[in-house]
């Protein structure tokens, strides 16, 4: 007879984890702040919205463990701090082993009666250079282990920005960093698409109940993104991309709007997949049904100094990426499975 | 012993990066057109740079190579012959993101050397905003809106020159108008540009500041400990939960401030701030929620109060709030202090929305950095004739 | 050899009998290793296949399986997340236990660069090769002898809100290390205190904790070497002693701290010294390897200071034999009747 879940459950000490109820509307949010202000980072930063609202979304009793990156360098900036929880740092690639280590040391110590048993949350977050770069083993192997609840967010804006700006895996197509600056002679550096990390993550690895994509323009999605990959037992996953003021280059005021424009323009679908069941988010949703028109990635491109050097074959190129996602995906913004294979025409 | 010659450029991080190091390049270059060698850098505690977190490049320039490496010794120099703004902002204080407590704009300006600025303020106002210093000093003030751009466009709006051509006004041992001419025309190849230096020298305003003058409150300070002191395995105290808010008029509590970090306060970064018309707040949450400083603080009747210890005048909040005019970014010269605003609409409701009126109605046009492509290419023929026509009237007046 | 083991050393076996409710067992080095885990409680262990550091983890796993041992045993993707794991597990009050060998070590160096400054313990041992019979002494005894760990104020939980690891930069790094710097050399005293109370509950004694001496009160030469030596340094001594030749051996068990000022003093009592290094250090002083260089360097400051023979041997676990332990003593003898010798010499290499 197979094992059920509850069998290994048992078998592995499973611990339950913390239930935490979903938010009904931003007017329903708590007042708290568990990560508050005096951090050293740009103006308009929205990673670190992403932290805020991430605790504020976990509450008093979570641990934070933070990879190496603009969140770490420059909100905990030794001899001071901005985390009201508790928040350690780990190795720039080593999230997925910090969130192991913490929940396997709190399971055990419960277990052995060394810690009184109560529902704690297990956070670990890295950026792109730490998560999709450099820590994907370790994250991977982390969403491999049922018997650990806790929670990987990776922060997304794009590039290594602390270190000012180098392409990441992360990084989108023909962009400017110091790393792909235009020349003369080639005007775009970097031909790499970005990694499509969140659904790597869903697709590989079948133990992992909960991935989300999410984007501080939909704080509520997003919040309650972290809330389920908390509640729903064993490691999970989020990807959240973060316009990045300085190394997207734009007045720091439109990092909202900027993010609204990456999920408008379909370049950066909202989804989440739960249990194996992939399920599109808002206004991603609302484009897949048809009732939102994409727009054009022109309008999101365009407001973004890393892609002043654009022509216009370089926006077609950009904007026929983006359709095919959303028109060839066997999975629609999801997964990049097509039926058929069509040429990749970059520009000269 | 030569002469040494020590220049600091104070600026915005990242939005006046491109700008910085241009000034710093050329006044190198331009020294060392007159045989005098030198070099520029930027402060290596300011990397890497955040948008607005105040940051400093040094150009030290010396009559022989012995003096310049003597002027080298040390990270950062401890006096300045001229000292260049590129923010009047910045003149109420620079706190660095990297260390802790606020330095006055005029610190290393040394007794009777200059400090150069650009802005559009008077330059009485100008010395009084900045911190009192025991020694007289010089303001030359160039008439411009402060130069913004990002990391990859540059707004090529003639800053860079117009400051230059100040230098060689203000500073003409360190080098002439001709030789700073000299560098620009082959740096850019625009003949333009080298006469926006000479127009800056020709009318740049100079002021002398008196030790009477200026912001009297001792900078915000902290005393690093000693290595005994400091606790065990690189851990320190988490910062404490907040704690409900109470009201100046009624005593009633409710609502939330957060406790925040004591020992950096990031107002320094700020160059406009959010103001709110209480009135016209429909308690969205959307400022609250949108803001990455987590700077506003609930009130019991759950409005939204920036704390402008916090604020670091990013603008979200504005952008985000669904009513017009309810937040709105002003222009942060206008202020002297950080006192709640929430506290004051309780204390003269009246008072506080007609002061409200006009600071929205004098605020300036934004300019912190790209919003579209082409944007630079419209504004800068506008603000190369507007720059001319303020400082035409200034050598009028 | 490895007795219980949990820091990288071994030791030798003591011929006395067992202490009460002790138990002799014929196990390998590499099983013990796990018992003693066992033993000590440990809450959070993890592995990663290496040779032969990962035999200690097959024994681990199979406790683990048996119902013997209660921990989180993680199988993890690589030696740096395996070492990055315990560090988290022991900041959030888990006992931990860890390890690798050679090229493991070098992959998971970067999370070592930090962790000592964050005074988190970490038992990691480095895999090497031994096999010997040691005594498994009592649970009850070992409970008395490890204290509860207990991180105190450095404790990571909600309970305890602090902010660990934040980023330090050049206006802080020189004040924290010199903190650590102090714990460090307070650690000489809890290393005697810990050897003391350990002789004391188990019975068992190993006299200067940082090294043994064998057969020095009367040499004119010693040898000097760490780790998994001991064995042919010592029948080779004993063969050598019988033909009259007065060579001792000088066994160090710690390496950090190093013993520098009592070394120094002890090994100034003899005419040469030759040390076995079965590592090397590309480019190092007199191109040696590092227990040689460390053995100068502390007998610099010394008032006698014996001409230093440094050996390079017994590399990527190739055996060091009684044949090249007798050829390296006599190199020092030649050293201690006055004929110069090379700085540094390869023994065992086929030239």
């Amino acid at each position: 007879m197979a094992t059920t879940d509850r069998e290994l459950a048992e078998l592995t000490h499973h611990k339950a984890p913390h239930k935490l109820d979903l938010f009904k509307g931003v007017k329903k949010l708590p007042l708290e702040e568990y990560f508050t202000s005096g951090h050293r980072t740009c103006q308009g930063c929205e990673s670190a919205l992403v932290m805020k609202l991430m605790v504020k979304a976990a509450g008093p009793r979570t641990i934070v463990l933070g990879s190496t990156g603009c969140m770490y360098v420059a909100n905990t900036t030794y001899y001071s701090t901005s985390w009201v929880v508790p928040w350690m740092h780990t190795q720039l690639g080593s999230s997925g082993a910090a969130a192991l280590g913490a929940a396997a040391a709190l399971k055990a110590l419960m277990r052995k009666g060394k810690f009184k048993d109560e529902p704690i949350n297990v956070i670990a977050f890295c950026g792109d250079g730490g998560g999709a770069d450099m820590g994907i083993s370790g994250i991977s192997a982390t969403l491999t282990h049922p018997d650990y609840n806790c929670l990987i967010l990776m922060y997304d804006n794009e590039s290594y920005a602390n270190t000012d700006i180098q392409l990441s895996g992360s990084t989108p197509y023909g962009a400017h960093t110091t790393f792909s600056p235009p020349g003369k002679t080639k005007r775009i550096m970097h031909h790499r698409w970005k990694k499509n990390f969140a659904a790597m993550m869903a697709a590989g690895h079948p133990t992992c109940k909960y991935v989300a994509t999410v984007c501080m323009s939909y704080p509520v999605h997003a919040m309650n993104a972290v809330r389920k990959g908390l509640s729903i037992g064993g490691p999970t996953f989020i990807h959240s991309l973060d316009p990045c003021p300085k190394g997207w280059d734009y007045d720091p005021m439109l990092s909202h709007e900027l993010g609204e424009l990456a999920v408008l323009t379909g370049t950066w679908p909202l989804y989440e997949v739960e249990n194996g069941v992939v399920k599109l988010i808002g206004k991603t949703r609302d484009i897949a049904d048809g009732r939102v028109k994409r727009l054009p990635v022109r309008d999101y491109l365009l407001k973004q100094g890393r892609f002043a050097h654009f022509t216009d074959d370089d926006i077609d190129y950009f904007q026929s990426k983006v359709d095919e996602m959303w028109n060839k995906w066997v999975v629609p913004g999801v997964i990049p499975f097509q039926k058929h294979l069509d040429e990749d025409r970059p520009p000269a | 012993m030569g002469r040494l010659y020590a220049v600091e450029i104070v600026y915005r991080g990242i939005f006046q990066k491109n700008l910085a190091k241009n000034i710093s390049r050329a006044i190198v270059l331009a020294a060392h057109k007159e045989g005098k060698p030198g070099i520029s850098f930027g402060r290596y505690g300011d990397s890497p740079e955040r948008n607005g977190i105040p940051a400093k490049a040094f150009a030290i320039v010396a009559t022989d190579e012995q003096t310049l490496e003597e002027g080298m010794a040390k990270y950062e120099p401890t006096q300045v012959d001229v000292s260049i703004c590129v923010d009047d902002t910045l003149f109420k204080g620079v706190e660095s993101w990297a260390w802790y407590g606020l330095q006055p704009i005029n610190k290393l300006v040394k007794p009777g050397g200059t400090l150069i600025v650009t802005s559009l303020e008077e330059p009485a106002a100008l010395a009084e905003m900045a911190h009192r210093k025991e020694a007289p000093y010089q303001l030359a003030v160039i008439k411009a809106q402060p130069s913004f751009s990002g990391l990859w466009v540059y707004k090529d709006d003639h800053t860079d020159v117009r400051i230059l051509g100040a230098i060689a006004r203000v500073c003409p041992e360190l080098f002439s108008l001709a030789s700073v001419q000299e560098v620009i025309r082959k740096d850019t190849k625009d003949e333009l540009k080298a006469t926006s230096a000479l127009r800056s020298f020709e009318r740049v305003t100079t002021y002398e500041v008196q030790p009477t003058q200026g912001n009297p409150e001792e900078p915000y300070k902290f005393e690093m400990p000693k290595w005994h002191e400091m606790r065990d395995g690189i851990a320190i105290p988490s910062i404490a939960p907040g704690h409900k808010m109470k009201d100046p008029i009624t005593g009633t509590e409710g609502g939330f401030q957060p406790a925040r970090n004591p020992t950096f306060k990031k107002y320094a970064t700020r160059t406009m701030r959010p103001v709110v018309d209480f009135d016209k707040c429909i308690k969205c949450t959307l400022c609250w929620l949108a803001c990455p400083d987590s700077c506003f603080d609930v009130t019991p009747e759950n409005l939204y109060d920036a704390n402008l210890e916090a604020c670091c005048g990013c603008g979200v909040c504005e952008a985000v709030c669904p009513e017009p005019n309810c937040v709105t970014m002003v222009n942060e010269t206008h202020f002297s202090d950080n006192s709640s605003q929430w506290q004051a609409y309780r204390k003269d409701a009246e008072g506080y929305k007609a002061n409200l009126a006009s600071l929205i109605a004098t605020r300036p046009e934004r300019s912190h950095g790209f919003r579209f492509r082409g944007q630079y290419e419209e504004q800068v023929p506008a603000i190369i004739q507007a720059a001319e026509a303020e400082q035409q009237k200034q050598t009028q007046a | 050899m490895a007795e219980a083991i949990i820091t990288p050393h071994v030791e030798e076996p003591k011929k006395k009998a067992p202490a009460q409710g002790d138990e002799t067992s014929l196990i390998t080095g590499s099983e013990a290793i796990a018992v003693a885990c066992q033993l000590a409680d440990v809450d959070v262990i993890t592995a990663y296949p290496i040779r032969p550091y990962d035999t200690v983890m097959q024994y681990v796993a199979k406790l683990v399986a048996n119902g013997e041992m209660d921990c989180e045993y993680i199988v993890a993707e690589g030696e740096h997340s395996q070492f990055e794991i315990v560090k988290h597990a022991s900041a959030c009050g888990a006992r931990v236990f860890t390890g690798s060998s050679g090229v493991g070590w070098m992959y998971a160096m970067e999370c070592l660069t930090v962790t000592p400054s964050l005074r988190i313990p970490m038992i990691a041992m480095v895999g090497n090769r031994a096999l010997d019979d040691p005594k498994i002494p009592s649970r009850a005894k070992v409970d008395a002898f490890l204290p509860r760990y207990d991180r105190k104020d450095l404790l990571l939980h909600p309970d305890n809100p602090i902010t660990v690891a934040p980023q330090a930069n050049e206006d802080w790094l020189m004040e924290i290390r010199r903190g650590t710097a102090a714990a460090m050399e307070r650690s000489a005293g809890v290393i005697r205190e810990a050897y003391a109370d350990f002789e004391r509950i188990f019975g068992r004694k190993y006299g200067n904790p940082f090294f043994e001496e064998y057969m020095t009160d009367d040499a004119d030469v010693v040898l000097v070497g760490m780790g998994t030596l001991s064995n042919p340094v010592r029948v080779a001594i004993r063969q050598m002693r019988e033909e009259g030749k007065k060579v001792g051996f000088v066994r160090l068990r710690w390496f950090r701290p190093f013993p520098a000022e009592e070394l120094a003093k002890s090994l100034g009592r003899f005419k040469a010294v030759g040390v076995i290094d079965r590592d090397f250090s590309l480019g190092s002083p007199y191109h040696s390897g590092v227990v040689a260089t460390e053995v100068r360097t502390a007998l610099y400051q010394s008032e006698n200071r014996p001409q230093v023979v440094g050996f390079i041997c017994g590399l990527g676990g190739r055996e060091v034999t009684l044949p090249d332990v007798r050829k390296m003593s006599e190199i020092v003898s030649q050293a201690a009747s006055g004929k110069p010798q090379p700085a540094t010499q390869w023994i065992g290499l086929r030239e």
